[in-house]
């Protein structure tokens, strides 16, 4: 267990370092700042503007980055061999890859506070100074709160796959099913209305095994002011770590077999 | 029953290739049954291709055997506790670049179970051992080759293991680190940890091991106790002339090297006589002579010549 916590903080300090998270730590801080600068403060409209701006950005980059580092993090362990004097240590390599994705989870769950944090700010100051704007609400948070279950619900996709193939072959794969778990609620009600048995049956298939990333966006939402439950809240909670949970027990027993070239 | 530090049963590895003309098998390790007993050194001799890193990554869980068995300790490698006494250096070691190599001895310290003042004590030890306590705090993509094996051969001994495994020590090392990767090894043994040590440069392994075991093609061909394989040959010496032309000594049919002006001879100890008279009346002069010792190059070299696969293993 204490290896868990020693590989990800590691991970966590790493990524801190590295050059690449750098330049798009400050690549997402600017694309957030911008939306600012391109938001007219005196339209009548200009919460729902801003919040849609604002939130879409993040909505975007987020799991960009999440796709990004969490298919090339493990490949890139074992192609550059870093792996070897891990898990060569008295820890599992179970726990190595559920360190590595704890880290990379607080890694990327940071990146997308900073923007949340950078976005809700300008709410406020804009609540604070414009007729217009009636600052932060709940709603807000609400999305940023789906927009973290989702990295942590698709890093956990993205290591399974990164366990078992390599970084392209992985980032192509969880991209598809990014987009696929996107549309699944749109896809069950299509094959629903299908004549064919089959296509009713994968539709459903469909909805029920791959994981449903649009349980998890509550950006619109933010955006219309449509208030959300606790009791949704709770249950879509549920279902994203019910799930992480389950894609990570599943990684690691393909990556305990795995052989180390 | 002593159990052993290592050993292995048949050990096998066969490695599948999916290449455009169909499957191949790469037999990179070829039953392979080898056993070192705690505190004994053995060094692993192998043209490149051998199998010797295909060895030490079955022992140490990094990939899993075709067929055969493993142990360390008396334990299946898969098993994380097998691995707590053991310490790996491997080949052209590649730790977390972003860390300095303080933190990077720490981290391996640390997933080794060792905590607070133990941990700092012992990261501090192994720093001075491996005499880098001097660029603890900069970031190991700034260092050299060199250090960066001295980092990684550091991140083996934190623990204090039992076994060491160092796939090639001293690549990559100056003269002065290779000496300093000797004495560490050295002062090991003396403490009684077990060492499987694989090298290219025989000297090391001469000087270190008193076990040996040459694998050629993923085959053990010969292992035994170093003293042992350097007792082949009768007594040879090595002549030394200057201005003798090679042919006025071809009589006596030596081996000869020539060596611009100079002339290298290498003969039975028995015909030297000879051979120094036949160089006297051709007005030859006698620079130095000298016996060969029968190294463990000799027997690493003969055992090569007798087999057929000299670089890499079976491919089929
Ligand atoms: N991932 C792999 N896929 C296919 N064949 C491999 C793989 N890794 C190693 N081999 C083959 O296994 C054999 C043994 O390789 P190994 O790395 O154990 O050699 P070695 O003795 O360590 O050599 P060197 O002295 O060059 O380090 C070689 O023939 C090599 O081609
Ligand atoms: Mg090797």
């Amino acid at each position: 267990m204490n290896g868990v916590v020693s590989i990800a903080l590691n991970g966590f300090r790493e990524a801190r370092r590295n050059r690449v998270t750098s330049v798009l730590f400050v690549f997402a801080f600017i694309m957030v700042f911008s939306t600012t600068v391109s938001v007219e403060f005196t339209v009548a409209t200009f919460d729902r503007v801003m919040t849609d701006f604002g939130l879409g950005v993040i909505g975007l980059l987020s799991p960009a980055l999440t796709l990004f580092l969490g298919t090339a993090l493990i490949p890139r362990e074992i192609e550059r061999r870093t792996i070897f004097m891990v898990v060569a240590r008295p820890v599992s390599r179970s726990a190595f890859l559920v360190g590595r994705y704890i880290g990379n989870v607080i890694t990327v769950a940071f990146l997308v506070l900073v923007m949340g944090a950078l976005f809700l700010l300008q709410m406020q100051f804009a609540g604070a100074t414009s007729t217009y704007s009636s600052g932060i609400h709940r709603e807000h948070l609400i999305a940023l709160y789906g927009l973290l279950l989702e990295v942590v619900l698709l890093t956990a996709v993205s290591f399974l796959f990164a366990a078992a193939s390599s970084q392209y072959v992985s980032a192509l794969s969880v991209t598809c099913l990014y987009f696929i778990g996107h549309m699944s609620e749109d896809l069950y009600t299509l094959a629903g209305r299908s004549k064919s048995d089959v296509i009713r049956v994968v539709g459903r298939a469909i909805y029920y095994l791959l994981p449903n990333f649009d349980r998890l966006d509550f950006k619109a939402r933010a955006t219309y002011f449509d208030p959300t439950s606790n009791a949704e809240l709770l249950s879509t909670t549920g279902y994203a770590l019910a799930y992480t949970v389950l894609v990570l027990i599943v990684a690691t027993r393909i990556f305990e077999r795995r052989d180390f070239k | 029953m002593v159990t052993a530090a290592v050993s292995t049963e048949n050990l096998t590895k066969i490695y599948t290739l999916d290449l455009l003309k169909g499957r191949k098998r790469v037999v990179a390790l070829d039953g392979l049954n080898l056993t070192i007993g705690e505190g004994h050194v053995m060094g692993v001799l192998g043209p490149n291709g051998a199998g010797k890193s295909t060895t030490i990554k079955l022992l140490l869980n990094l990939i899993t055997p075709t067929s055969g068995k493993a142990r360390l300790f008396g334990l299946d490698p898969s098993d994380a506790e097998a691995r707590r006494n053991v310490g790996y250096l491997p080949e052209n070691p590649s730790p977390y670049e972003y860390l300095t190599g303080e933190e990077f001895v720490r981290f391996a310290g640390s997933l080794s179970g060792l905590r607070g003042a133990e941990l700092t004590a012992r990261v501090r030890t192994v720093l001075e051992q491996v005499q880098m306590d001097r660029f603890t705090g900069v970031q190991i993509r700034r260092y050299s080759k060199g250090m960066t094996q001295r980092i990684a051969l550091a991140q083996a001994l934190v623990s204090s293991p039992r076994l060491l495994i160092l796939d090639e020590p001293t690549s990559g090392l100056d003269v002065l680190g290779r000496q300093l990767i000797r004495d560490i090894i050295l002062a090991e043994k003396k403490k009684g940890t077990s060492v499987l040590l694989c090298s290219h440069i025989i000297p090391d392994v001469e000087a270190l091991a008193e076990d040996v075991a040459i694998l050629i093609g993923g085959k053990l061909v010969r292992s035994g106790p170093v003293s042992e394989m350097l007792s082949d040959e009768g007594s040879r010496v090595e002549l030394t002339f200057e201005g003798v032309d090679a042919q006025r000594l071809s009589p006596l049919n030596p081996e000869v090297i020539q060596d611009g002006r100079r002339l290298i001879v290498r003969t039975a100890a028995a015909s030297s006589r000879a051979l120094i008279e036949a160089a006297h009346q051709a007005e030859g002069r006698l620079i130095s002579m000298q016996p060969i010792r029968n190294s463990l190059e000799d027997a690493f070299l003969e055992a090569l010549r007798n087999s057929q696969n000299k670089v890499g293993s079976t491919i089929e």
